[in-house]
């Protein structure tokens, strides 16, 4: 039965194959050339990559031949995939807050307080002098 | 009535369904994290991304999906010998992704390029060689047999062992005793903060001339970064400096790690699984035939998935 869904149709798959590694090859030379907009940056491979996917899906895996019922299938999924990243963008990617964590502090402070190993050297452990 | 594909096939797309949910919250949650992550660590030189590598994985994996269709389309009518074949080199192409991608995992492992393993700022990058070297002093005194619970004991029983000994192995416990040392002293000023340009007397800073409100230099990451450079310079010293790793705080560089082997460490699995499901097939040999087809099918909709996901990794870890 399979053979009968992709069987029927005569897809050049190697000229497929050349668009995707052309495609890939495009991806490489938008990093070698490095376009210091980040933004665009991010369209140009973003878009190769969906250029690819859709090459790879429509063809390799004969979604232009099959029936709606790939929609129906797959349209639910990828709605409800989105909700987990949605969910996060509020508090995780998008602060509405002060950001303040250990990352930003670019600078040594209260160097000593971390004195697990302070008897290792033996020494019992002292007030640590703090930066200002 | 009812949908005009095989079960098998049926069961397949769901499953893919669910595997696009999986992969979605992966690289999803991946976009929101470095989305409000600013200094999101994406220079090479800190996480031993090689654009090289993704592209020459992205270029296996292309190759091997169009194998596939090109043993299932064989499969169609009826060359099974061509199948075989072409289900042969997507098995092969399969283990160099993997070989490909254990190199760059090998990469990341030892620079410790690695979660919760990474410093973050200065302070963590200065504790975590200070930590390092510690972990280097109780090994290679437990190796050489030093007896004593906490570690003054086994220095003790390293200065009895430097007496007794000849040889290599004295050698190698002066080595010790002298990294034991620089340990010491990194250990001493990083937990009071103090520079290393000031000397401490019998284990103590001399705080005595200081006018009142006043303080020693503060440690710097600069110079426990020289400090350490000295040390790996050090003939006697560079065997033990091997497994210290230079002071680089990465900011958001654990998570960075986190996220990558997440959604790599998964795909890999997928490839594995791949591998197994053309493998079963190939176990066939000659004695491939037509009943196997929809196996193929199904086995290549999921192998063209798992390309799928990697044509979005590429970009997202290994360019942008």
């Amino acid at each position: 039965m399979s053979d009968e869904h992709a069987g029927h149709h005569h897809v050049n798959y190697f000229i497929i194959f050349g668009i995707l590694c052309f495609c890939t090859l495009m991806s490489v030379v938008f990093d070698v050339v490095e376009i210091e907009n980040k933004i665009v940056l991010v369209i140009l491979v973003m878009g190769v990559a969906v250029a690819k996917a859709l090459f790879v899906m429509t063809y390799f895996m004969h979604l232009k031949f099959e029936g709606n019922w790939k929609f129906v299938l797959l349209a639910p999924t990828c709605a409800l995939a989105m909700g987990l990243p949605l969910a996060l963008l509020p508090d995780v990617g998008v602060h509405y807050y002060t950001q303040d964590v250990p990352q930003m502090h670019d600078t040594v402070t209260k160097h000593g307080e971390k004195t697990a190993h302070a008897e290792e050297v033996g020494e019992s452990p002292k007030t640590p002098e703090k930066k200002h | 009535m009812g949908l005009p594909i095989p079960n098998s096939k049926l069961g397949m797309w769901l499953f893919l369904g669910t595997e696009i949910m999986f992969f979605t919250a992966f690289i999803g949650a991946y976009l929101v994290l470095r989305i409000g992550s600013p200094g999101w660590p994406d220079d090479p030189k800190d996480t031993h991304i090689h654009v090289w590598a993704g592209g020459l994985n992205t270029f296996v994996l292309i190759t091997s999906s169009f194998f596939v269709v090109v043993a299932h389309e064989a499969m169609g009518v009826k060359n099974f010998k061509k199948a075989w074949n072409f289900l042969g080199f997507t098995f092969l192409l399969s283990c160099g992704f993997l070989g490909i991608k254990s190199y760059e995992y090998y990469g990341k492992i030892s620079h410790d390029i690695l979660p919760s393993h990474i410093a973050e700022n200065d302070e963590q990058a200065i504790n975590k060689v200070t930590d390092e070297m510690e972990d280097v002093v109780k090994a290679e005194m437990t190796r050489h047999g030093l007896k004593g619970t906490a570690l003054e004991d086994k220095r003790t029983a390293l200065q009895a062992a430097i007496g007794e000994q000849k040889g290599e192995t004295l050698l190698q416990l002066h080595a010790l005793d002298a990294f034991d040392g620089k340990f010491v002293k990194l250990k001493r000023h990083t937990r009071e903060n103090v520079s290393l340009s000031i000397a401490a007397v019998d284990g103590k800073f001399d705080r005595t001339a200081l006018p009142a409100g006043a303080r020693l230099p503060s440690l710097t990451l600069h110079e426990v970064e020289v400090y350490v450079a000295d040390q790996k310079n050090d003939p006697q010293l560079k065997p033990l400096m091997s497994s210290v790793h230079n002071p680089h705080p990465i900011p958001y560089g654990n998570l960075f790690a986190s996220t990558y082997f997440l959604m790599t460490g998964f795909h890999a699995l997928h490839v594995v699984i791949g591998m197994i499901l053309f493998g079963m097939v190939l176990m066939q040999g000659s004695k491939l035939d037509s009943g196997w087809s929809d196996w193929v099918e199904n086995s290549g909709l999921y192998w063209h998935f798992v390309d799928l996901v990697w044509i979005f990794l590429f970009p997202l870890l290994y360019i942008i």
